[in-house]
């Protein structure tokens, strides 16, 4: 399958394009950035693994330059949605601009690729899927993390709306709802902070990146074809 | 060239949809309306509009709804 891949570069990305190159798919990574990791993985999967550096605050771009030149003449069979930025702060110290960005990154372009992901879905026929990391912090308050919850509160919506919408052409669209990784992207909590999130889950630790790379791998495949419009919880059992 | 080629495109859907086939040959053919003559849905318009982007890169909804097939006929002009 033909999966196209945004937030390839590091973190839990990296996990899911190994896994996805394991077991045979063909990735279209996105990314802003090259990495050591990245280019170490593209060295052992020279022909199935493409990459593009794209800043996905650009929206506008995203039809000429991914799918009109990265993803020209591929049928794409999945649309992973993997990259976002946290703007982390308590909400009396807002600030739009940051906001703004967040929402560019973590939702609008988000939807203007499941925009021309589905479209390319129609013209080649294909049932294909659509798959969202979502975050606990939608539905179990952090502090600090009221602004980046929405964003991903949004893409919940965006998710369960898609699935009702093109079900009937067979295109399934799921969110997967992260717990906590030990990621970049908690990189700035201390480990009082992460204890205190992990003590949070049944489980006592962090997710395994690769229990959620596994659980897209598996929604990608026909054994998931009756499963769409879902939030799939993957946060070692958040309580 | 692109009358015949909209047809084609029209009568792709609606020979999978099991609508009436249109004639492009047909006195009414450029004022067939999408929706109320050939029974279109927003679903077989959206399939429309990926055929038609994809042989003439030019996306007939992007500043506007299409009525009939003369109005996307002028678009693609």
């Amino acid at each position: 399958m033909n999966i196209l891949l945004t937030g390839v570069s590091k973190g839990l990305g990296l996990y899911i394009a190994m896994e996805l190159l394991d077991k045979g798919h063909v990735v279209y990574g996105l990314s802003r950035t090259n990495t050591e990791e990245l280019k170490a993985l593209k060295k052992v999967h020279t022909k199935n693994l493409n990459l593009l550096q794209y800043d996905l605050s650009d929206y506008d771009n995203i039809q000429k330059v991914i799918f009109k030149t990265f993803l020209r003449n591929v049928q794409l069979h999945g649309f992973i949605n993997n990259a976002a930025i946290a703007y982390d702060d308590i909400i009396t110290n807002a600030k739009i601009e940051r906001i703004n960005e967040m929402f560019r990154v973590n939702v609008y372009s988000p939807i203007n690729i499941t925009k021309y992901a589905i479209r390319n879905m129609i013209l080649n026929k294909i049932s294909g899927t659509i798959i969202h990391i979502s975050s606990i912090s939608v539905h179990t308050g952090y502090k600090g993390l009221s602004m980046y919850a929405a964003s991903k509160g949004a893409l919940e919506a965006f998710s369960k709306n898609t699935a009702r919408e093109w079900g009937s052409l067979g295109i399934r669209s799921n969110c997967i709802v992260s717990g906590f990784m030990d990621t970049e992207m908690s990189s700035s909590l201390s480990d009082e902070q992460k204890n205190r999130i992990y003590n949070r889950t049944s489980q006592k630790k962090a997710v395994d990146p690769k229990s959620i790379a596994s659980t897209i791998e598996f929604l990608i495949t026909d054994n998931a074809c009756s499963i769409t419009g879902q939030n799939i919880f993957v946060d070692s059992g958040t309580i | 060239m692109n009358k015949d080629k909209i047809a084609n495109f029209i009568n792709e859907i609606c020979d999978e949809k099991e609508y009436k086939i249109i004639d492009s040959n047909s006195a009414e053919f450029l004022n067939l309306n999408l929706r109320n003559d050939i029974g279109f849905d927003s679903f077989d318009l959206a399939h429309l509009t990926v055929m038609i982007e994809d042989e003439f890169d030019v996306d007939i909804f992007e500043d506007g709804i299409v009525l009939t097939i003369g109005e996307i006929i002028k678009k693609l002009e």
